[in-house]
């Protein structure tokens, strides 16, 4: 009989302790599979927002965020002169900006606009309707709008949307219904041509911009191109995907991951604790057994396999139950911490990822040693004779 | 032509347990020798050191004083490895709360020591059916401790016992727990498997149980009284 199939065999002898350890280990296991994904899950999430644009790197005028600092000055001659470099298939100069808009209801309401060139990778996804064409003719200029955007105001493709912030108040035909990556719950967003966004703010400077965004040629890479910009133009800041990660990682995401180290640690003492608590339990009530086994020839090395083999059901078992259970979990704290404002619809707290899978599986076959040491020395060090003595007297 | 060598061989065995309260002398200067085919009682009042010398002649402890030799072999310089593979091979235990597992039926208990010893499974199925056949529980193989009686506990101990074939079987008051229909039984038992050639010593309070040995030694205060050799009629 294995080690395994004995301590089956013990388990099921007290099917009441087994259960209460397996829902126990898979409690504690859930926490601690979530808290593992919730360490990573932003940047994760985070790195999928950035890479769906198409683009993997920004550069901007100086190291503020995108839309925080000065503009890019002299748009048109930067972005040629970086389009010439051989490391970079593509540069799309951005521009942001807030206008108001008259709602339905008679009131006033801000609206997001993204000024860029026409679409060339993943700036936005088109939902419904024509993309933005170059504005050749000399209509009203076309606008994208995002689903908030159109729900609220009922805009379809052909709406004329009014910007009465502008003097004289401008107009834009609706040429399409799209999804940003980085759009808010709520908020309304929409976006034109560079020409378009000229013509919607009229006092912003011409050849500006807040944001270049580039993609590097597949086989020289993100690190090559940022490299090249740097080398060409030292006065602008170049980051590639993962440098934003970092800083990120660094900064604004930082507390995410301590509150998730802390907790996955809480996790993982009180599983440690749990299993150690029942094996060292039942270890007591069995200690005349065990004393009996070691006299009828049983090494201590086989009552040490059959203690961990024990305690890798408990926890193999829980952390089992513990991974749909912390999957479950996640979904509902996350969809709790997506209400917070500002936040991009399409970023999550917790994202599932191979890595948490194998890191939740390395702490709980960690767990289940330390937990077994104990019980494991307190069975394995038993005066085999005294033992014997002292159970035959009670 | 050599003498058989001694299943066991005790020479001036003595026992101390360290205590908070100072030292605790369990056997002092005990003798015994118990060949091959021996079935031997030791009896004497509780706390005499019946089981510290049970346990010392089982490997399961070793003496403060003396020597002693299990088939010739030194104990007291065999490491806690040899001596487990000695308990497992080579003795049998037979206690008196049976100590069977409970998770397993009484096929299982007796399988399980077979197992521990790396028997291949075929000689192990043969082993345990011809055992629990040979304790009269062929028909409870499939029960568990808790559907069995005392005695029925206590037999399936003793084929458990007589699993990897010993040359020494040890019982510490087998008889404890049970009334004394079914001790006699038990003694019944004790006596077909000494007289199928297996060596007995057996500690008990019960006068009925030593009286089936041949030889009938009694202790007092850690010393062994006398050793009479009693054949049995």
């Amino acid at each position: 009989m294995s080690p395994f199939e004995f301590a089956w065999r013990s388990l099921s002898r007290q099917p009441a302790r087994a259960v209460l350890g397996l829902t126990g280990v898979a409690v504690v296991g859930a926490l601690l599979f979530d808290m593992l994904m919730l360490s990573r899950g932003l940047i994760v999430s985070f790195r999928d927002l950035l890479e769906s644009t198409g683009f993997d790197v920004r550069v901007t005028a100086t190291e503020a965020l995108p839309g925080m600092g000065p503009p890019v000055a002299d748009a048109a001659s930067t972005t040629e002169e970086l389009r010439r470099l051989p490391e970079l298939a593509a540069v799309v100069p951005a521009r942001f900006g807030v206008a108001s808009i008259d709602t339905r209801n008679g009131k006033t309401a801000p609206v997001a606009f993204i000024g860029s060139e026409t679409r060339r990778r993943g700036e936005w996804k088109l939902v419904e309707g024509a993309d933005l064409g170059d504005d050749a003719d000399g209509g009203r200029p076309e606008v994208v709008v995002n689903r908030t955007f159109a729900r609220e105001e009922r805009l379809a493709p052909g709406s004329i949307v009014r910007l009465p912030s502008a003097l004289p108040a401008r107009e834009f035909r609706v040429s399409g219904i799209v999804e940003f990556p980085f759009e808010t719950a709520g908020e309304r967003m929409a976006a034109v041509t560079l020409r378009g966004f000229a013509y919607a703010f009229p006092s912003a400077r011409r050849d500006e911009a807040d944001l270049l965004l580039v993609a590097s040629q597949p086989g020289a890479g993100s690190e090559a191109a940022v490299a090249a910009i740097r080398r060409t133009r030292p006065d602008l800041h170049a980051f590639s995907i993962e440098e934003v990660l970092e800083r990120l990682r660094h900064a604004e995401f930082s507390y995410f991951r301590q509150v998730s180290f802390v907790l996955a640690t809480i996790a993982s003492f009180f599983a440690l604790l749990l299993v150690t608590t029942l094996l060292t339990v039942s270890v007591n009530q069995r200690l005349g057994e065990v004393a009996a086994l070691r006299a009828l020839g049983f090494s201590r090395r086989r009552i040490t396999f059959d203690l961990l083999a024990e305690s890798a059901l408990l926890v193999g078992g829980g952390g089992l139950v513990a991974i749909p259970l912390g999957l479950l979990l996640a979904r509902g704290l996350d969809s709790i911490l997506r209400r917070m404002p500002d936040l991009p619809t399409r970023l999550h707290f917790f994202v599932f990822e191979p890595r948490a899978l194998a890191l939740h599986a390395g702490f709980l076959v960690l767990a289940a040693l330390v937990a077994a040491a104990y019980p494991v020395a307190l069975a394995a060090r038993l005066p085999i004779a005294a033992t014997l003595r002292k159970e035959s007297v009670s | 032509m050599s003498a058989p060598v001694a299943i066991v061989e005790a020479r001036g065995v003595g026992k101390v347990y360290p205590m908070p309260a100072g030292p605790v002398e369990a056997l002092r200067d005990v003798s015994l020798t118990v060949e091959p085919g021996d079935y031997v009682a030791i009896s004497g009042p509780s706390g005499c050191g019946k089981s510290t010398l049970l346990h010392l002649l089982g490997c399961v402890d070793t003496p403060s004083a003396g020597s002693l030799l299990f088939e010739g072999c030194p104990v007291l310089a065999m490491g806690e490895e040899e001596r487990s593979r000695i308990r497992l091979r080579r003795i049998g235990f037979v206690f008196q709360r049976f100590y069977l597992l409970p998770m397993l039926t009484a096929w299982e208990n007796v399988e399980l020591v077979q197992s521990e010893a790396g028997r291949p499974a075929a000689e192990r199925r043969a082993r345990t059916r011809e055992l629990l056949e040979y304790v009269g529980l062929g028909e409870r193989a499939g029960h568990r401790p808790s559907q069995l009686s005392g005695g029925e506990m206590q037999r399936v101990a003793i084929a458990r016992a007589l699993a990897n074939r010993p040359g020494l079987v040890l019982a510490d008051e087998p008889t404890g727990e049970l009334d004394d229909e079914t001790g006699e039984q038990i003694g019944d038992l004790f006596d077909r498997v000494n007289a199928d050639g297996t060596t007995i010593v057996v500690v008990t309070h019960n006068p009925a149980l030593a009286a089936r040995a041949r030889r009938r030694l009694a202790m007092r205060s850690g010393r062994l009284a006398d050793s009479p050799a009693m054949a049995r009629p």
